[in-house]
């Protein structure tokens, strides 16, 4: 019972990747410990949505290892799932087909379970295309729970939702996580959604880490002066602010 | 106002024009505008279709109509939703394939009917072959277009959620390229009845198309026009049977659930 509900070990060593004759990833060493929840940042075209897929398995590394529990990641693994920033639903089954999708046994009631986890018992039986954004995200999460995956990956998806509906899905991103352990590793550009739901922060520049800090506030996350620092601590290092010039802001000339 | 309103929009406007030409024709016919030799009134077309109704001639000549149409349909409509769904698949097949289709499409499939007689007479095999030919590139254009339109998204969730084989085809690929399927089988529709209709006229022993070349043989020109309007019924039936399939087949699309 209790196996399958730890978390995946990830580990990876010296990851590049090459489109062409563009490098997106130069050389990425990180190790995430089972049941760590570590978002990644990063301005947009800086690779983190790259690492993310080559976590999946959905793109081969053009260099490095990346392992998962020790297993060489080739190709998709069963024990990952991935939420994607568009729900990505069979707009043609109903909200319980799509979630059942998720489940090997395809049972039923597994997925009406996982279903009311995310608050949706009484949708189980609409079309995706009558749910709005929020549902729709919340079926795709429900679908990915489901399997109890032992490494969750996230793509940025809470990035289409508005402000409120965020702040609910992080809430409950956070409970299913703490309720089931599994690894979790979250891409976003959004720094404060960064520092409420993670462990560790890693920046990405240049396709490398150049920045890996562990939020050491307690959960659930209020938003104080300890939150502030991090957050500050983090915008500052991707804008490049230097916290000395900052105050004297007048010299700085802004080209677009 | 309203009165006027509600007789302006209901269920029955559509019928309306038709009711009125055929009202319009009926008057000009009966007090001699148009001879009778050059077009009956609607009056006696009725009491040609009655007549051959009671005989059951009729219901003979639309079954072995419609038996040649739909046998045609389901074998070239077969085969191209196969073609189809190999070429929208695999870009490899796409590539062999593709080019020697649309030429074989550009030709007026209606041009082979002296090819067509020389290869198989008269008889049956003629005529389902030219309605295969006919429904076959609406069919097949179509699945290739809605297989290619399908969401990439969904292709790489099936991925993740390791879909595979034959669940794949049944949860993504079917259902996915399923409408751009249907409006191919509307068109298709359209063309079976065109081939089959100048298919019996050229040559038949039995159906409609044979009904009415007999009937000119005679001068018999109520039987005629009664043929054509029974190929028009016969027409806006079967389009009505697809329009019911998308609206059941589509009932998640928003788009499909009304009007």
């Amino acid at each position: 019972m209790s196996t399958h509900r730890l978390g995946a070990r990830l580990h990876i060593q010296s990851a590049m990747k090459r489109f062409g004759e563009q490098d997106v990833l130069r050389g990425i060493d990180l190790t995430i410990p089972a049941g760590q929840f570590v978002a990644i940042v990063g301005r947009s075209g800086c690779g983190k949505s790259t690492l993310l897929r080559l976590i999946a398995g959905l793109e081969p590394p053009s260099g490095g290892e990346l392992t998962l529990d020790g297993e060489t990641i080739g190709g998709h693994h069963a024990d990952t799932r991935m939420l994607f920033q568009d729900a990505r639903l069979l707009p043609w089954r109903k909200a319980v087909d799509n979630v059942q999708v998720g489940l090997r046994t395809r049972s039923r009631e597994r997925a009406l379970d996982a279903l009311s986890q995310v608050g949706l018992a009484d949708k189980a039986n609409e079309w995706p295309g009558v749910l709005s954004g929020g549902q729709r995200q919340r079926v795709a999460l429900a679908r990915a729970l489901a399997g109890q995956p032992r490494l969750l990956l996230l793509d940025e998806p809470l990035g289409a939702l508005d402000a409120l509906t965020r702040i609910e899905m992080q809430q409950l991103i956070e409970r299913l996580w703490q309720e089931q352990g599994f690894t979790a590793v979250l891409v976003t550009h959004d720094v404060s959604e960064a520092v409420a739901l993670a462990d560790r922060v890693i920046l990405i520049e240049n396709g490398r880490i150049s920045l890996d800090v562990n939020i050491t506030l307690d959960r659930p996350r209020e938003r104080d002066g300890g939150f502030v620092h991090f957050e500050k601590l983090i915008l500052d290092r991707i804008l490049e602010r230097d916290s000395s010039e900052a105050p004297r802001g007048k010299k700085l000339s802004y080209s677009i | 106002m309203k009165p006027f309103r509600k007789l302006a929009v209901n269920r029955y406007t559509p019928y309306y024009l038709p009711v009125l030409v055929v009202a319009v024709w009926q008057l000009l016919g009966q007090y001699g505008y148009i001879s009778t030799r050059t077009l009956p009134t609607p009056l006696q077309v009725a009491e040609a279709g009655i007549s051959l109704a009671k005989s059951g001639e009729i219901f003979q000549y639309i079954y072995d109509s419609a038996k040649r149409a739909f046998i045609g349909l389901a074998i070239g409509g077969g085969i191209g939703f196969v073609l189809g769904v190999v070429n929208g698949l695999f870009p490899i097949a796409n590539r062999y394939l593709d080019s020697s289709l649309q030429m074989i499409r550009n030709v007026p499939h209606l041009a082979l009917i002296p090819l067509v007689i020389l290869w198989f007479g008269i008889d049956e095999t003629a005529k389902i072959f030219l309605v295969a030919l006919g429904v076959f590139f609406p069919i097949y254009m179509n699945t290739v277009h809605g297989i290619r339109s399908i969401d990439p998204g969904l292709i790489e969730m099936a991925k993740v959620y390791e879909l595979k084989g034959f669940a794949f085809y049944r949860e993504v690929i079917l259902p996915g390229a399923l409408s751009s399927v249907l409006v191919g089988l509307r068109y298709a529709l359209g063309f079976m009845w065109l081939t089959l209709i100048v298919a019996e006229t050229i040559s038949a022993n039995s159906g409609i198309g044979y009904m009415a070349m007999n009937a000119r043989e005679f001068m018999r020109l109520d039987i005629v026009v009664f043929a054509i309007i029974l190929y028009a019924i016969l027409g806006k039936l079967s389009d009505s049977a697809a329009k019911l399939m998308e609206r059941r087949l589509l009932r998640w699309n928003p788009n499909y659930t009304k009007s």
